[in-house]
C-alpha cells in the first residue's frame, strides 16, 4: 500500500488548503458588511471630481494692449494629516505673506478627521517669490530635521504645509480706464463677479462656463480631460494712449480749479466709438477692496454714465439745431435781445442779466443769449421742439455697453410736473437733467452728418477663438446733413469771433460752452456751478467729439474759463495721437 | 492475442509522461505568453497614461505661464512706464505743428488690433487622447474583429 502522506502530497495539501483560504477571504471580504466602506474608501484613491473655473478673459484696447488680464498667484494651506508643527507652519507663512498669525495658527492647528478635515486653506494670492521664499523654509527645516533625527531633539518642522497655483485677475495699467474696466472680485474665488464698467456688463461673457469633470489618478483610466474655453476677451474702442492723455489733462483741471469732481468724453462721432472715458477719482481695480473709501456716499462710479446734472448752454446745440431743422429759424434770423424774454408768466434773462441789442443766430449762440434761446423755443412750439429733445435720446438711457447707466425722465408737456415755462428753461439746458454720455450721443448727430450713433465701448469679442468686430449702430437721424452743417458752421465761427479759449491753433473746431446753476432744495440759490464745454473737430470732417464736465469748479463758474481751456488742451493731444494734420496741410494733402 | 495487440500499441509509460509534461508546459507557456503580452500592454498603456496626465499638467502650467507673461509684458510696457522712460530718455510729448506729415502710398494708417481670426466655418479639434489608451484588451480585440470583418465584407462581393 503507497503511503497517503508522503511529503509531497502534504505539501501539496498545504498549498490546496492556503489557497481555497485566500479565495475564502477573498469572497468574505466581497460580501462583509465593511465591503461599502473600503470600495469607497477605493473610490477616493481612483480619481477626483474637479471643478475647472476656464480663464477670465482679457480686456484690450484698440490696439491690443492689454488693459485687464491673469497673473499666477498660489494658495497656501495645510494638509492636516501630516501637520506636525502648527506654530512653526503659522510663523512662516504669516512672515512669509503676511497673513495673520493668530487665524493661521488656528487654521493649522485643526485636528485632522478623515473625510471631514484634511485640509485647511491659510493664506491666498500669494505671489510666486513667496512661494520660493517658504520652499526654501520647508527644505532648511526639512534638512534639520534630519540633522537632529535620533538625537532626542525636536526640530521645527512645515511638513504637510502645501500650495497649488491659480490665476487671478490683474490690471496692469493700474488706475488707467478704471472706471471704464470697473473691477472683479477675485479675493472670492467661489463667488468672485465683474463690478461696473466692462466687467460687470460682459461678467458672463468674460467668465465662461465651469465644468465639473472627474480626473481618474489612475492611469489606465487616463481620459482627455474636457478642455474648458476661457471667457471670451474682449477689445475695446478705448485708445489707451488719448486715455492716459485725456485722465492726465482730467485730474489736472480738477486740482486747478478746485472742481469737485470732473468728467471728458472723447468719442469718434462716425462711428459712437468711445476713444477715452475719464472722471474722478479711478480707482486701483487691482485693488479694489478700497472702492468704500473711494466712492463714499454713493459717489457715482463712472460719472459720465452714472450721474445726471443740468447741462446749462451746452444744451443749447440741440434747441438750435432743432430751430434750424425746421426752418424757425436760419443762422441770419435777427433776434433783439432786450435782457428778458416773459414766457409762462416767468422772465428769462441772460446770464449777465444784461440786454445784448440786435443779433442774429450765430451771435446768439456765441454770447450764449438764454433770452434768445428762449425765444428761438418759443417760435419752436413746445411739441416739436420735444419731439426734437426725444429724438435726441433725451430722456432715455444710450444703451452703452457699460453696467451703471442711469437717465432721468424728460418732463413733457401733459406730464403734469411739467409747465410752460420749463420751454423756455429747457432751450438752455436748466431743469432738464442728462448724463454726459447722453450729449455726447446727441450732438454727435451735428457732427456726423445728422446721424446718431450708439455709444459704445466695445469693439470686438474673441471667443473660441475666433474675433467677432461690432459694427457702428446708426440710432436715428434727428436732424438732416444740411442742418448739422449750417450749425457746424455757425459754432466754428462763434468760437473763432469770441477768440474763445476753446480754439486750436491750426485746427477749425466747433463748440459750446455751458455753465449751469446746481438746483437745491430752495431753487437755484447756490453760487456753485457746473462748467461744461461740447465741441468737435475738425469741423469740415469730424474726427472727434470731445465733452468737458467741471463740477463746481472754485476758481471760476463759468465754462468758458474753466472748461473751454480743458477741451483745447485735450484736442492738442487728440490731433498728435490721432495724426490729424492742421487744416491747410490736410487740404493740401486731400487734393493731391 | 489481445494482450499482444495492446502491447504493441501502448506507449511505454515514459512517453506517456513526456506527453503529459509536454501538455503541461504548453499550457503553460500560453498562460505566460497571454500574461506577458497583457502585462506589457499594461505597463505601456499605464506610462502614457502618466505620461498623458503630466502632460495636462504641463499644458495647464503652460497656459498660466502664457498668461503670466503676457500680464508682466504689459505691464513693463504700461502707459505710465512708457511715459517715464520716455521721459528719463529726454523724449517730450509732441504739439501740434512739430510733427511733420508725409504722404505714403497705400498707407491707410494704423489699423485697430485683430486678435484672432474672423468668424468662419466651424473647426472640431480631433481627440488628444487616442481611443487605443484608454480601451481594454477585450474591446480592442472585439474593435479588431470587428473591423477585419468589415474589410472582409468591403473586399467580398
Amino acid at each position: 500500500m503507497k503511503a497517503i502522506f508522503t511529503r509531497t502530497n502534504f505539501l501539496g495539501m498545504l498549498f490546496t488548503v492556503v489557497g481555497v483560504l485566500v479565495i475564502v477571504q477573498i469572497g468574505r471580504i466581497q460580501t462583509s458588511a465593511t465591503a461599502e466602506e473600503f470600495r469607497k474608501q477605493a473610490q477616493q484613491y481612483i480619481g477626483e471630481y474637479k471643478k475647472i473655473y476656464p480663464e477670465r478673459g482679457s480686456i484690450y484696447d484698440r490696439w491690443g494692449h492689454l488693459l485687464a488680464g491673469n497673473e499666477t498667484v498660489y494658495e497656501v494651506g495645510v494638509n492636516l494629516q501630516y501637520v506636525q508643527d502648527p506654530q512653526t507652519i503659522a510663523a512662516a507663512v504669516s512672515s512669509v505673506t503676511g497673513a495673520d498669525f493668530a487665524q493661521t495658527l488656528a487654521s493649522a492647528s485643526i485636528p485632522y478627521v478623515e473625510g471631514k478635515s484634511e485640509y485647511a486653506r491659510l493664506a491666498d494670492s500669494v505671489t510666486a517669490e513667496q512661494i520660493d521664499q517658504l520652499s526654501r523654509l520647508q527644505q532648511q527645516y526639512a534638512s534639520q530635521s534630519a540633522n537632529k533625527r535620533g538625537k532626542g531633539k525636536e526640530a521645527p518642522s512645515l511638513s504637510g504645509l502645501v500650495w497649488s497655483p491659480h490665476l487671478r485677475r490683474s490690471y496692469p495699467e493700474g488706475t488707467l480706464a478704471s472706471n471704464v474696466i470697473g473691477f472683479y472680485t477675485y479675493l472670492d474665488r467661489e463667488g468672485g463677479r465683474g463690478f461696473y464698467g466692462v466687467e460687470e456688463k460682459y461678467n458672463d461673457l468674460l467668465s465662461g462656463t465651469p465644468q465639473e469633470v472627474w480626473v481618474p489618478n489612475d492611469p489606465n483610466l487616463v481620459q482627455q480631460i474636457p478642455e474648458v474655453p476661457p471667457g471670451a476677451s474682449l477689445i475695446l474702442t478705448i485708445d489707451r494712449e488719448i486715455q492716459s492723455s485725456v485722465e492726465q489733462i482730467l485730474d489736472k483741471a480738477v486740482k486747478d480749479t478746485g472742481s469737485s469732481s470732473g468728467t471728458i468724453i472723447v468719442s469718434d462721432p462716425r462711428t459712437g466709438e468711445i476713444l477715452a472715458m475719464a472722471t474722478t477719482p479711478h480707482l486701483d481695480p487691482n485693488q479694489y477692496w478700497t472702492y468704500d473709501q473711494l466712492f463714499p456716499n454713493s459717489t457715482p462710479f463712472n460719472r459720465a454714465i452714472s450721474q445726471t446734472y443740468e447741462p446749462g448752454s451746452v444744451f443749447k446745440v440741440l434747441t438750435m439745431a432743432a430751430a434750424l431743422d425746421t426752418n424757425t429759424v436760419t443762422p441770419d434770423t435777427p433776434f433783439l435781445d432786450t435782457g428778458s424774454f416773459e414766457i409762462g408768466g416767468f422772465y428769462i434773462h441772460n446770464w449777465d442779466g444784461a440786454a445784448w441789442g440786435p443779433q442774429n443766430m450765430v451771435g446768439c449762440m456765441q454770447h450764449s443769449l438764454n433770452v434768445c434761446l428762449a425765444w428761438v423755443a418759443s417760435q419752436l412750439g413746445p411739441t416739436k421742439f420735444y419731439d426734437y429733445l426725444r429724438a435726441f435720446g433725451i430722456g432715455h438711457k444710450t444703451g452703452i455697453d457699460l453696467a451703471g447707466e442711469v437717465d432721468y425722465p424728460l418732463r413733457l408737456p401733459g406730464d403734469g410736473q411739467w409747465f410752460p415755462v420749463d420751454l423756455g428753461t429747457n432751450s438752455f439746458g436748466q431743469g432738464v437733467a442728462v448724463t454726459p454720455i447722453q450729449m455726447v450721443m446727441a450732438a454727435g448727430a451735428l457732427a456726423n452728418d445728422g446721424k446718431m450713433m450708439a455709444p459704445h465701448i466695445l469693439r470686438a469679442m474673441i471667443q473660441d477663438g475666433r474675433q467677432y468686430n461690432t459694427p457702428p449702430q446708426v440710432v436715428g437721424t434727428p436732424i438732416s446733413a444740411q442742418t448739422a452743417h449750417t450749425e457746424t458752421a455757425m459754432l466754428t465761427q462763434s468760437l473763432v469771433e469770441e477768440s474763445s479759449s476753446a480754439l486750436v491753433p491750426g485746427y477749425s473746431v466747433a463748440g459750446k460752452t455751458g455753465t449751469a446753476e446746481i438746483p437745491t432744495e430752495t431753487g437755484y440759490t447756490s453760487s456753485l456751478t457746473n462748467a461744461s464745454f461740447v465741441g468737435w473737430g475738425p469741423s469740415d470732417n469730424p474726427r472727434f467729439l470731445v465733452y468737458v464736465w467741471l463740477e463746481k469748479p472754485e476758481t471760476s463758474k463759468w465754462g468758458s474759463v474753466v472748461a473751454a481751456p480743458v477741451f483745447s488742451d485735450v484736442v492738442k493731444r487728440l490731433v498728435v495721437l490721432m495724426d490729424i494734420p492742421p487744416d491747410d496741410l490736410r487740404k493740401q494733402l486731400a487734393s493731391n | 492475442m489481445k494482450n499482444r495487440l495492446i502491447q504493441a500499441y501502448k506507449q511505454a509509460p515514459w512517453r506517456v509522461q513526456l506527453q503529459w509534461i509536454g501538455l503541461f508546459l504548453l499550457g503553460l507557456v500560453t498562460i505566460a505568453s497571454v500574461a506577458g503580452i497583457y502585462l506589457n500592454i499594461s505597463a505601456r498603456t499605464s506610462t502614457i497614461g502618466r505620461n498623458i496626465q503630466q502632460m495636462e499638467a504641463q499644458s495647464e502650467q503652460i497656459e498660466r505661464n502664457i498668461a503670466d507673461m503676457q500680464t508682466t509684458l504689459a505691464m513693463i510696457t504700461s502707459a505710465a512706464v512708457m511715459q517715464k522712460r520716455a521721459e528719463e530718455m529726454g523724449f517730450v510729448p509732441a504739439e501740434p505743428g512739430n510733427e511733420v506729415y508725409v504722404t505714403v502710398p497705400s498707407y491707410y494708417g494704423r489699423q485697430p488690433a485683430v486678435l484672432a481670426p474672423p468668424p468662419g466655418p466651424g473647426m472640431v479639434n480631433p481627440p488628444l487622447v487616442q481611443p487605443s489608451y484608454t480601451e481594454s484588451l477585450w474591446d480592442w480585440l472585439f474593435q479588431g474583429v470587428a473591423k477585419a470583418a468589415q474589410m472582409q465584407g468591403k473586399v467580398l462581393p
